[in-house]
């Protein structure tokens, strides 16, 4: 999801101000574009309403430090992407699973050709995480493996096995490539 | 023949690809075709429907931030309760002869030193510096085990509140090594999250 989203820089300074309806106007802006990275990186919708309202909290505590390096949606995303990730860490420790499993979910029809929303439902959490930071959201490496306390190495091989098994789910190129 | 992985796919994408792997994909029909579904699948991927919020979140949001904000005077205020309570600690209690008196001087440097951490700590925990997940995690951990030695000490102060004993003194010494951890991890995030 690409976001073109510019607020007026009085309104950021009202909001680090503590000007509540300020605050309420960048929450209304922001409020779609963060769901929707939480929901496409995590996977059911209470858990991305979760990760919504801990980002805005975070927002309304820290924005009186938000210097305006860099476009505000950069900074609330970060913010929002860090949270997600945070809830599958803990989902995966209480799950005692490892974070880099890539099994998948069970019942995963490989070549069965589903559509791709589908098959990248199909993911694991850590690996549908790092595929839609990177090539949807645009963070490199480094910034994902920042981001999950991981080496590039990991971000890298995540991304490739991911691909990999998108590739086989969506049944294309049965030859060489598998 | 040997064709290109899906790591020389992804790496061919990125512009980073192994001169082999550019070498390849000029000669390879079928390496051409893989790495147009590459890109084409990273097209739709972008071109996935924006998913809503289901409900309008901010009510929860405003009174999320102001308990925040409540817990957080009243915090900073005990800890300053608390600072004031160690420095009283050293002025007024009474020197004791022999081991007292090594253990009162041990007691009352760990208490200064923990007081001390929480003002650096305070310094550098900018109202919630966003963390990475293994820094939330170690911060979250250390803050656990601080909360438990803050417990344990609520408890004796509740039961010897003239105690001097060489438990009392680990105790407060233990938590100034979590403290200097907590600080630690903070540093560190504030030197490159940049927020």
């Amino acid at each position: 999801m690409t976001v073109a989203l510019a607020v007026p820089d009085i309104l950021v300074a009202r909001a680090q101000a503590g000007d509540e309806a300020a605050l309420e106007a960048l929450f209304h802006a922001f409020e779609t574009p963060v769901y929707n990275l939480a929901r496409r990186m995590l996977r059911n919708a209470e858990d991305a309403e979760d990760v919504l309202q801990e980002t805005f909290l975070e927002v309304v505590k820290s924005i009186r430090h938000y210097r305006g390096e860099g476009y505000l949606w950069g900074w609330i995303r970060r913010i929002a992407a860090t949270k997600a990730l945070m809830r599958i860490r803990r989902d995966h420790l209480r799950a005692t699973e490892p974070l880099d499993d890539e099994h998948g979910k069970t019942g995963m029809h490989v070549g069965a050709n589903i559509d791709l929303e589908r098959a990248f439902q199909q993911l694991t959490d850590t690996s549908r995480a790092v595929v839609w930071l990177h090539d949807v959201e645009g963070y490199t490496h480094e910034e994902i493996s920042e981001l999950m306390g991981k080496s590039v190495s990991f971000s890298k091989s995540q991304l490739a096995r991911a691909h990999a098994r998108l590739r086989r789910m969506l049944g294309e190129g049965e030859g060489a490539h598998a | 023949m040997m064709h290109c992985t899906m790591d020389d796919l992804l790496a061919l994408r990125a512009g980073e690809a192994s001169a082999w792997a550019r070498r390849h994909v000029e000669d390879c029909a079928a390496c051409r075709a893989e790495l147009d579904s590459l890109y084409q699948r990273v097209a739709q991927l972008k071109a996935l429907p924006t998913l809503r919020p289901p409900r309008d979140r901010w009510s929860v949001v405003r009174e999320g931030a102001r308990v925040q904000r409540v817990r957080r005077h009243r915090t900073w205020g005990s800890w300053g309760l608390a600072a004031a309570a160690a420095l009283l600690g050293v002025l007024l209690v009474p020197r004791f002869g022999g081991d007292g008196s090594s253990l009162h001087a041990a007691l009352a440097q760990a208490k200064d030193q923990s007081a001390t951490l929480e003002q650096q700590f305070q310094n550098y925990d900018v109202d919630g510096r966003v963390l990475t997940g293994r820094m939330a995690a170690q911060v979250a951990e250390l803050q656990d085990n601080i909360a438990v030695i803050d417990g344990d000490l609520a408890r004796w102060g509740a039961l010897k509140p003239q105690a001097q004993d060489a438990e009392l003194v680990k105790l407060w010494q233990q938590r100034v090594e979590l403290m200097r951890q907590l600080v630690t991890v903070r540093v560190s995030n504030a030197r490159y999250v940049g927020l």
